[in-house]
């Protein structure tokens, strides 16, 4: 099972984070920060894979990608395979990559609303869901015309309304 | 739902934010206003709403408690168009969690939309379920689930919401009812209802494969079409590969049931695995090489469960063998690991044996990860045959290794070691390299014999080693709960009875050394093991009755001593003076009959043995100078120092002063009666210099050390001024810094020799990492003709330097305090023996460290605030706050609160802010300011006269 799914920039600004066990939120705050301290001292071409036990408890694993400016982390324990994460991570990147072609760390910033959305297509409680990249982006789309149409009821300028509007 | 325009203008307000303080202003800013606008606000529209809820979603994500609207979010879910029940969901599934109050109120709604026939409803329902419902859920809502998993529509969704519920309660899902409705999941072609459906019977046969027999070979045919690339849709293959999640789910699936009977199934899997093993290869595409071992492992792990044939076995071990050695660090990584796993089957460790080179190899990988991978390795396949070339090779990484490895690799180095050295001298050598690497282990070491004491019977042998590391190092533990000097005593003491004589003498060295240790002092603990030393003092065997006698002079004179010089221990260890004084005893004569001025062993057991009677009485008795020389040893290091002056007794001549320096002490080593002591006290010059940025460090008849500092946020430049005072040159000259591991210190090179009468100015770069109150220690010698000089100097890179004050209004204060809710980030504590401040004088304390008092902001005078902003490297700028109350009828006591945004920041400062004000000896000249108060007389030898050309005296002018 995935436990948490964290994005931060190389400066240790979270972007994203979600955790599919309860933890209090200073909890949250201080496992980013940890990781973050961690994942920053960790050279370039070495591996994927971060020992966390004394973070994340006994049976836990994590891997990472760094793209740019940006770190994504999967935290799971001994139910998943760690290449299968990893290539998680890289669906993940390829549908923001499509969302907002040629994806940066802007548009994850200001699109954090959507960033959710696709999070939620792909892990679901901590399990994959869904791992078509083409798939997520249909469902994303689904969810934002329903929303449009609500929208426009209830007299938002169009220009804030649409699905990818506000870039 | 992207296209917020409030959401990217709050977002962009925050990035604007200047440092933490602004941004915590701003999002304190926006929960207010969120917070009116849903009290007053009945007609928001669904969009303001969900507005708002993103808004606070990200305050969440930064750290922020958000600890309302949850009553709206939870009302939203029953609401009956999509916009607010999407809202209602988004929110409640982020903000509230399973063991919230409020989601019970939601059941209900929640299982309307389930059962209920919208699609998208029973989507989103499922998604909340899926990732925040607790037991309740699971009780009512899984037969409700179960039956949506077997009708046409979110069947993803649903097996997975099941398998939530099922994690939360394992009885709402039973193997007799669910098993044939699982195997007929595992029918389905769509390959995205398959994932969902194999992760809902990983989960379910992880808990107990009993009953799903019947899914086993569904397993093996879905894992037989996707490695054969049967009926795969394009969409579903990854980088070429059939979706290796899929495949890596099912091999994991596989490896809950304990075997596979049917000789058909069997067969078809190892087809299948043997084609997966045959048919990967390495190849450009790092995505598609990921993918494609992601398989390859899985498929490994699932040949090493099902204990193949030997053939496949090799096989398997051949490939691993060729992972370890390739340039892709994750292969490498996985490879090793499963090397490890596979060190489990009988007959591999010997081929893995082969690979032995290539895993020393990885030992110094670049990567951390794939070196514990390595070590892990190395210690499992460890035996009687190899062990010699692998501890040798632990023991030479061990000086290279980084600080976080260590520990584990000495443990490691040392269990092989005892398990399966060939001799015993060599093991002999093993350890003694490992203790002699391993300052760290010695806290780890005491602590694992203090666990090895709560066992009921313990080996004779093991309560000695216990006794001496703990008497030895016990004291390094003093913090831990069950570790006092006291409860140590109590828990080596009840050995005594069961032990034989020889070790009762060993125990009672502990016992001195736990009395000599205990800080502060214990008068308890001192009475119990006088009571001891007493009882033993007329025991039939010498030795003990020896080792009593000795003892209880020594521990009592030192008592004495204190009490003459009318100083507590505490005091005269803040001083820092040497503590050899112990071995400096002079023997006086026993029954009128002077002694042997040099006893040897036997001698000194039979003259003390005869006069019983006389010795307990006997204070003025000194134990015997070659036995007390040999436990004073290890009892120097740490023994409250003893001041020589005020008591008459005389060195011994053949062995004046010990080679043991104290830790601080400044000790010539040969030429005693050139002993070089310093000049005024170094506590009291380094507590006048944590207060200000420039003064004399130290000083001593030949060389005066000055310090100026400059400070700016987390960064601080000293510089040292070495000053030599005399008229020939001072040589070897060393200064070495030891660092704390919060500080980086860069000291710029120290010339080898100081001319005469000259100065010389050694800059030292200081960066500060985090906060902490640990000290940066210059390790300073030099020699003066041929006597060496050395101390130890603490260096005024405190955690008050790092402060910069700061003053705040009460509109600034009051929300930052208000958001500061308890510990970590807020403490609290009532300080007492606080030593009596009138209030002017406590705020000229707090101004003089740099944290600033705010006048006028608490309504009660008797109550001071104070604000400051710390500078390190990973918190960045920090507020911190404090607020002292002070209880006018009573000064020494006081209720200290201190707040920050840092919970490890909170805590030091607030521990530094006790620490100045507890009435402990160098607190109380804290206050004065200029010039260092001369030690007490006694200590001090008279100080020669200062010439008026001397540079130092001129430096200390400059200064």
């Amino acid at each position: 099972m995935i436990k948490a799914v964290m994005m931060m920039n190389t400066q240790g600004k979270p972007r994203l984070a979600k955790f599919y066990d309860f933890l209090p939120v200073e909890k949250q705050q201080e496992l980013i920060r940890s990781v973050f301290s961690v994942l920053s001292s960790r050279p370039e071409n070495v591996s994927n894979f971060l020992e966390i036990d004394s973070l994340f408890g006994p049976d836990s694993r994590l891997v990472y990608k760094h793209y740019a400016t940006l770190y994504f982390v999967l935290v799971f324990d001994g139910s998943e395979n760690e290449l299968a994460m990893l290539d998680l991570i890289q669906v993940l990147v390829e549908t923001l990559d499509k969302c907002f072609s040629n994806v940066c760390e802007l548009d994850i910033v200001f699109n954090y609303s959507k960033m959710h959305t696709v999070l939620d297509e792909i892990v679901f409680g901590g399990q994959v869901l869904e791992t078509r990249s083409d798939e997520i982006m249909k469902a994303v789309e689904e969810i934002s015309k329903l929303e449009a149409a609500s929208n426009s009821i209830s007299l938002v300028p169009k220009s804030v309304s649409g699905w990818r509007g506000g870039r | 739902m992207s296209g917020m325009r409030g959401l990217s203008v709050f977002i962009s307000d925050i990035r604007n934010c200047q440092n933490k303080e602004a941004e915590r202003l701003r999002v304190d800013k926006e929960l207010g206003n969120i917070r009116t606008c849903f009290k007053n606000d009945k007609g928001l529209t669904p969009y303001k709403k969900k507005k708002y809820v993103w808004k606070m979603l990200y305050i969440h994500m930064l750290g922020y408690d958000v600890d309302f609207g949850h009553m709206e979010a939870v009302s939203l879910i029953s609401a009956p168009k999509y916009p607010e029940k999407q809202v209602g969901y988004i929110v409640t599934s982020c903000l509230l969690n399973e063991n919230h109050d409020f989601l019970r109120l939601a059941i209900n709604a929640v299982r309307n939309d389930i059962i209920g026939r919208n699609e998208t409803y029973q989507c989103l329902a499922l998604t909340l379920v899926g990732n925040i419902g607790g037991r309740e859920f699971a009780e009512s809502l899984a037969p409700d689930v179960q039956k949506l998993l077997l009708q046409a529509s979110c069947k993803e969704k649903a097996a997975l919401c099941l398998l939530r519920l099922f994690r939360k309660n394992p009885d709402v899902v039973n193997a007799d009812g669910w098993a044939d409705r699982m195997a007929q999941l595992l029918d389905e072609r769509d390959l995205g209802v398959l994932t969902s459906s194999m992760s809902l019977l990983v989960s379910l046969v992880s808990n107990d494969y009993e009953g799903y027999s019947s899914c086993l070979p569904k397993c093996v045919k879905i894992l037989e079409r996707l490695a054969r690339n049967q009926d795969v849709p394009q969409e579903y293959t990854y980088y070429g590969i059939p979706s290796p999640w899929l495949q890596v789910k099912t091999m994991r699936a596989l490896q809950y049931f304990p075997t596979i009977e049917d000789p058909s199934t069997r067969r078809s899997l190892f087809e299948v695995l043997q084609r997966i093993l045959m048919g990967t290869d390495v190849v450009k595409n790092v995505n598609k090489n990921n993918a494609s071992h992601a398989v390859l492992f899985e498929a490994l792990s699932l040949v090493m469960h099902l204990n193949a044939e030997k053939e496949m076995m090799s096989q398997c071990v051949a490939l691993l063998g060729k992972f370890i050695s390739v340039r892709e660090p994750n292969i490498r990584y996985l490879g090793l690991e499963n090397m490890t796993r596979m060190l489990m089957i009988t007959d591999a460790q010997d081929i893995i044996k082969k690979h032995q080179p290539q895993i020393i190899t990885s030992l110094k990988d670049p990567d951390i990860s794939i070196r514990r991978r390595a070590l892990d390795l190395l210690y499992g396949m460890c035996d009687v045959s190899n062990a010699k070339g692998i501890v040798e090779e632990l023991l030479q990484y061990l000086s290279t290794a980084e600080f976080s490895m260590r520990e584990e690799l000495s443990l490691k180095a040392a269990i092989l070691a005892e398990k399966f050295a060939p001799d015993l001298s060599w093991y002999v050598d093993v350890i003694l390299q490992l203790i002699d690497n391993a300052e760290i282990l010695l806290p780890y070491a005491a602590s694992k014999v203090r666990e090895y004491m709560d066992k009921i019977a313990i080996h004779e042998t093991m309560v000695k080693v216990s006794a001496y590391i703990l008497g030895e190092y016990g004291h390094l533990l003093a913090r831990r709960p069950g570790c006092s000097a006291r409860e140590l005593f109590g828990i080596l003491h009840e050995k005594l009875p069961t032990v034989s004589s020889p070790t009762i003498p060993l125990l009672l060295s502990t016992y001195a050394k736990l009395l000599m240790h205990a800080q502060p002092p214990d008068i308890e603990l001192q009475k119990q093991i006088w009571n001891v030393f007493k009882k033993y003092e007329s025991s039939i065997d010498v030795e003990i009755q020896q080792r009593a006698v000795e003892y209880f002079e020594l521990t009592y004179l030192v008592e004495d001593v204190e009490d003459t010089a009318d100083q507590s221990a505490i005091k005269l260890r803040a001083q820092q003076l040497p503590s050899n004084a112990l071995v400096l005893a002079d023997p006086q004569p026993v029954n009128g009959t002077p002694p042997p001025l040099k006893l040897d062993h036997e001698s000194a057991s039979q003259t003390q043995s005869q006069p019983n009677g006389d010795l307990s009485k006997a204070q003025s008795q000194i134990p015997s100078a070659d036995l007390v020389g040999e436990m004073v040893d290890s009892l120097a290091i740490e023994a409250p120092p003893v001041d020589m002056g005020s008591h008459q007794r005389v060195y011994r001549e053949e062995d004046g002063i010990p080679d043991e320096v104290d830790g601080t002490a400044i000790v010539p080593i040969g030429d005693q009666a050139n002993k070089v002591e310093p000049i005024g006290n170094i506590t009291e010059r380094f507590n006048a210099l944590c207060l200000k940025d420039s003064g004399v460090l130290y000083e001593d008849p030949y060389i005066q050390i000055g310090v100026k500092a400059e400070w700016r946020g987390h960064h601080g430049r000293l510089v040292l001024f070495l000053g030599n005072k005399v008229t020939s040159p001072l040589t070897s000259v060393q200064a070495l810094i030891q660092p704390p591991a919060h500080l980086k210190l860069e000291l710029s090179l120290v010339p080898d020799t100081i001319p005469p009468r000259a100065q010389v100015q050694c800059p030292l770069e200081v960066m500060n990492i985090r906060p902490s109150r640990d000290v940066a220690v210059l390790d300073f010698s030099y020699k003066f003709g041929t006597s060496m000089v050395s101390a130890k100097l603490r260096l005024p890179a405190v955690l008050n330097k790092f402060l910069q004050p700061l003053q705040l209004t009460s509109e600034e204060f009051f929300p930052q305090w208000r958001s500061l809710s308890g510990p970590p980030l807020k403490l609290q504590e009532v300080v007492r023996g606080v030593r009596p401040l009138s209030l002017p004088e406590m705020e000229n304390l707090f101004n003089s460290f740099r944290v600033t008092i705010c006048p006028g902001l608490d309504p009660n005078p008797n109550n001071l605030v104070a604000s400051t902003t710390f500078y390190s490297e990973n918190t960045r700028p920090m507020l911190c706050l404090a607020r002292i109350e002070t209880d006018p009828a009573d000064r020494t006591q006081l209720r200290l609160t201190v707040a920050s945004g840092d919970s490890t920041l909170t805590f030091e400062l607030k521990e530094f802010i006790k620490e100045q004000l507890i009435a402990i000896p160098m607190g109380s000249r804290a206050l004065v300011p200029a010039v260092p108060v001369p030690a007490a007389p006694l200590a001090q030898p008279p100080s020669p006269a200062v010439d008026a050309n001397d540079p130092g005296a001129m430096l200390a002018g400059l200064l």
